[in-house]
């Protein structure tokens, strides 16, 4: 392993790598804060320009607009309420109320240390486990992913907080919408309503962008203050911030694993280990800890997760050349073009790729706190700007950016139509992160309870047959009981409209 | 008054800058629309892009655009003005097999041809360390003692290589379930795992790790192809004459305009993509992917495509062979 | 007085049961008159694209309906602030600018309707410096435009008139 990272040491130690990977954070950065874009479209415009390069410089930039791309989201969410993409969209429960109440640059440094140190904890699984991690990602099937998305599904109890009731409803909407497009398994088109726009489904990032973007904007609207200079006191965020996150060295170590595992599952995603890092960390945290109102803890847990996610999601990109998402997908692709075959064969014959591309992740991550620290001020500065000039900018950045990721006026009309939709459900009191993970996790959950029923010709065996499968069912059951006992004792506490009615 | 005319100005001078017909095409970005998402085919067109957008001048983006088995690609191009702005990544699949099973009305005379882009041949493979059979044959026999228990994976259903498979357990009279996956190297884990018994394999998946499937019959009478996959034995060496040759059993992509584009603007696609087919530099690229680059330009387009055309209208009943035989052993 | 009436949380709720009633009613509706026919809600996982959708729409349902129990129950303990409807005449103009913004993008094309779009919501936002605002329109509408063609290629839609800045 040493020698690995020793030999890889050598192409990556070059001024121009070091700027190739500054380059790709603030590309990163950006396309990950501006609503819409995100890191997957980030790299795939970027690659014909990457593979100019040697690979392991080609993959520091690509890699960079991965790291800087899975941390950008957040600043949005923080400064707006409105999630720069799918990622972060667990970063606003406390990031914004966080901003609020002026503690919008401590925020964004904390968010983009935890990215950087989540980001760096993943890469060291992927360094010292990546072998064994694959094995044991190559083990997962059908089953444990269907079984895996119903505990992806456990993590809306948490996030929805005092309205469990509402937070279901908007889940199970979410999984009827994800249906949504071509069923994989007839082939054919359903709910399409004719319409060829729809043949793939709605685009993740428009019913994000309305959902969240449209409510928020409006609730500024009814402000009386739309003309006025804010007199906001925003601190320079400092390198601090790092602090404020080793503080929360438990929280930290505990999301970033739970991101770097879900990562290597391909498939998974980064949604779902935000979400249920960030499910967990609430739980485990002290009720003074305040969650959903501005507690340090949740940025850390959603933001390491997220970007200890792309750290995972390189191990089986890597170690067995199955993408761990849509963006490592593209980044198997841009290696091809260069020649180099991620799978076993590269760990045997050209370590020194490895190790370099090992080294360039880390160095990403290490960059990206100091270019993202630096950054920030600039950032920040959105919250200096009159509501005047901040509301219609951001409308007009949502629809070039929605619009920007499939080329299509039709995502647009989503994008608006979420728009009515998150206003109505934001003001009946029902929270819109559980629609959002409904959506991302309909697919997993539905193809691949279906591919287990064919596998298994329609019997149940199938779940408990399995060792792994058997254990996460074995999980999910025990996450169940213990959020209908965490609902029944707060019923029995004489909380009742508080469970059923929950807040804004 | 002041507030109108600095606006007319300011759409003066636009369209000034900008206006279409007085200046030289092509003066702004080009894109083509790819009938896939993110994965190796998006490379391979990106790698094509790129080399155009050297000749031409300006960027040319692609757009992945996966959907209803390429029809969404297609629809979105079709919708866009013919102004040579718009390219129609043409893969086989939307092209011609989608209009053989009715699901779209158009034919593959409906567009322009720019020129042939690339191909890439499939195989069927399953794990290293099966002990039920060892060569295509045996499982074919094991397939035919156990109707209906075979398992295998050709990616999405209906797609090419379904069609093609389905062509081949067709004329062993095997009877197996397809269980459909949307990503191939995922069939291709559960197949290593021993959850599917064999799946298709595109050269660049198989590549990536050649000890992790055997390779049990390259789904393609072309010497290259057989060279790609380690030399494993090809459908030209079996029993059954599946009566498909050349590019019918692959997959391939063809680059195309919409009708009505202008000539000259034809003509200065075709030059750039004629140019960067030829160039080594991309020729070595697109092989490294595990796709063979394509030779043919323009003129070629009808022949080559009617005659794939013609062998797969010819199989298009294999995949409903399939799906009344698998209802009839259950 | 219209805009004197007051809107609060239980009617954005039945607002919100009733949208999730017409999402459920969708599903069934296509599921009897589209899939059906196809033969698309019939046997086993293969075939069958409207098992799944039918079950989650059933717990949807029976969500909703526990939901829509609980306000009735609840009819009275809920202390309902209520909006006068009069606040929300600005953001209803500013959506109404927004929609017709889009409605025009594609025929207009960005260049020609994204200024106008700015400097319309600005007004509405109750701004007043007229030269302030046609350069802030002109500033952004061109500045992202710049941004988006020039640095990330996306072509941005050009309407009828063509209208795509060569930077």
């Amino acid at each position: 392993m040493f020698d690995m990272l020793l030999n890889g040491l050598g192409l990556v130690a070059s001024l121009s790598t070091v700027i190739l990977v500054g380059a790709g954070l603030v590309i990163g950065l950006l396309v990950g804060a501006l609503p819409g874009l995100g890191p997957l479209m980030g790299i795939i415009l970027l690659l014909p320009y990457a593979i100019t390069f040697p690979p392991v410089q080609a993959m520091g930039f690509l890699i960079a607009i991965y790291v800087g791309g899975s941390c950008g989201g957040a600043i949005s969410a923080i400064l707006l309420r409105i999630p720069g993409t799918p990622l972060a969209a667990a970063t606003l429960f406390d990031g914004y109320p966080m901003a609020q109440k002026g503690r919008a640059a401590d925020a964004i440094g904390i968010a983009i240390s935890a990215s950087a140190i989540g980001g760096a904890f993943g890469g060291l699984i992927l360094i010292l486990f990546s072998p064994s991690l694959a094995a044991f990602a190559a083990g997962f099937g059908p089953p444990e992913y269907a079984l895996l998305a119903i505990t992806g599904l456990t993590a809306i109890a948490a996030v929805s907080d005092q309205s469990m009731l509402k937070g279901l409803i908007a889940g199970a909407a979410g999984l009827l919408l994800a249906t949504i497009g071509t069923d994989e398994f007839t082939a054919a088109e359903r709910f399409t309503f004719g319409l060829f726009e729809l043949s793939n489904g709605f685009n993740i990032v428009a019913i994000v962008v309305g959902l969240f973007a449209i409510s928020e904007m409006s609730s500024l609207l009814t402000g009386d203050d739309l003309l006025k200079r804010p007199e906001l006191s925003v601190a320079r965020p400092g390198f601090r911030s790092a602090f404020l996150v080793l503080k929360r060295w438990p929280n930290l170590l505990r999301s970033s694993t739970i991101g770097a595992c879900v990562g290597a599952l391909p498939g998974a995603g980064g949604v779902i280990s935000s979400f249920t890092a960030y499910a967990v960390a609430k739980t485990f945290a002290k009720p003074e800890e305040r969650y959903g109102e501005g507690a340090e803890g949740g940025i850390v847990a959603s933001e390491s997760a997220n970007n200890a996610t792309a750290g995972g999601a390189l191990v089986p990109t890597l170690a067995l050349g199955i993408p761990g998402d849509a963006a490592t997908a593209v980044l198997i692709g841009a290696l091809l073009i260069l020649g180099v075959f991620p799978g076993p064969t590269l760990f045997a014959q050209h370590s020194d790729i490895v190790g370099g591309i090992f080294l360039v992740y880390m160095l990403a991550n290490v960059a990206l706190f100091v270019v993202g620290i630096l950054m920030t001020p600039l950032f920040v500065y959105v919250l200096r700007l009159r509501k005047v000039i901040l509301i219609p900018t951001v409308l007009l950045l949502c629809a070039i950016g929605t619009f920007a990721v499939g080329s299509s006026i039709f995502d647009l009309w989503v994008m608006f139509a979420f728009g009515f939709v998150g206003l109505i459900l934001r003001a009946g009191g029902y929270p819109l992160a559980p629609m959002v993970i409904g959506v991302i996790l309909g697919p997993l959950l539905e193809n691949n309870v279906r591919r287990s029923l064919l596998l298994s010709n329609d019997g149940l065996q199938i779940f408990i047959e399995r060792p792994v499968s058997a254990t996460l069912l074995f999980i999910n059951v025990a996450l169940l009981i213990c959020v209908a006992v965490f609902a029944l004792r707060r019923l029995t506490a004489g909380r009742k409209p508080d469970i059923l009615q929950g807040s804004a | 008054m002041k507030l109108r005319s600095i606006f007319a100005g300011a759409l003066l001078a636009l369209t000034a800058i900008s206006g279409p017909a007085l200046a030289e095409y092509p003066e702004r970005t080009i894109e083509s629309i790819l009938p896939a998402g993110a994965g190796p085919a998006l490379s391979v067109s990106q790698i094509i892009a790129e080399a155009m957008s050297k000749e031409l001048g300006v960027p040319l983006t692609v757009l992945a655009t996966p959907g209803a088995g390429g029809i969404k690609a297609f629809q979105t191009g079709l919708n866009k003005p013919a102004d040579g702005y718009t390219i129609i990544d043409g893969y086989v699949a939307p092209l011609v097999l989608q209009p053989i099973l009715k699901k779209a009305d158009w034919n593959f005379e409906d567009f322009i041809p720019l020129h042939a882009a690339a191909s890439n041949a499939f195989a069927i493979g399953w794990r290293t360390d099966e002990t039920r059979w060892s060569s295509f044959e045996e499982m074919m026999a094991w397939g035919r003692e156990n109707p209906g228990k075979l398992r295998y994976s050709s990616g999405q259903r209906n797609n090419l290589p379904h069609l093609v498979m389905a062509r081949v357990l067709q004329s062993y009279q095997v009877v197996a379930q397809n269980v459909p996956y949307k990503s191939p190297p995922a069939a291709n884990n559960d197949v290593k795992s021993g959850i599917l018994d064999f799946a298709f394999v595109n050269v660049g998946n198989y590549k990536q790790d050649p000890e992790a499937l055997k390779i049990g019959l390259v789904l393609s009478e072309q010497p290259a192809a057989k060279a790609a996959f380690g030399g494993a034995p090809s459908i030209a060496e079996i029993d059954a004459d599946l009566g498909i040759s050349g590019l019918a059993p692959m997959g391939w992509d063809w680059w195309l305009v919409k009708k009505d584009t202008p000539a000259d603007r034809v003509e200065t696609l075709r030059a750039a993509m004629g140019k960067a087919m030829n160039d080594p530099d991309v020729r070595a690229k697109i092989e490294r992917m595990g796709f063979v680059p394509l030779d043919w330009d323009h003129t070629n387009y009808v022949e080559i495509v009617s005659g794939v055309r013609d062998q797969l209208s010819t199989m298009a009943d294999a995949i409903k062979w399939e799906e009344d035989a698998l209802k009839a052993v259950k | 007085m219209i805009g004197s009436l007051k809107v609060g949380r239980r009617f954005a709720e039945w607002c919100a049961a009733a949208l999730m009633l017409v999402l459920v009613a969708l599903v069934f509706q296509q599921i009897r008159d589209v899939l059906a026919p196809a033969g698309m809600a019939e046997g086993g996982p293969y075939d069958n694209a409207a098992a799944y959708p039918r079950g989650v729409a059933m717990v949807l349902l029976g969500l909703v309906a526990l939901q829509i129990v609980v306000q009735l129950v609840s009819r009275g303990s809920l202390n309902e602030r209520g909006f006068r409807l009069d606040r929300f005449t600005r953001p209803a103009v500013i959506i109404l600018i927004f929609g017709l913004y889009l409605g025009l993008l594609g025929t207009l094309g960005y260049h020609v309707a994204s200024a106008p779009m700015l400097f319309a919501i600005m007004a509405a936002c109750g701004s007043r410096q007229w030269g302030q605002m046609i350069a802030f329109s002109l500033g952004i509408s061109f500045g992202l435009a710049w941004f988006f063609e020039s640095q990330l290629d996306v072509v941005l839609p050009g309407g009828i008139f063509n209208l795509n800045i060569p930077w």
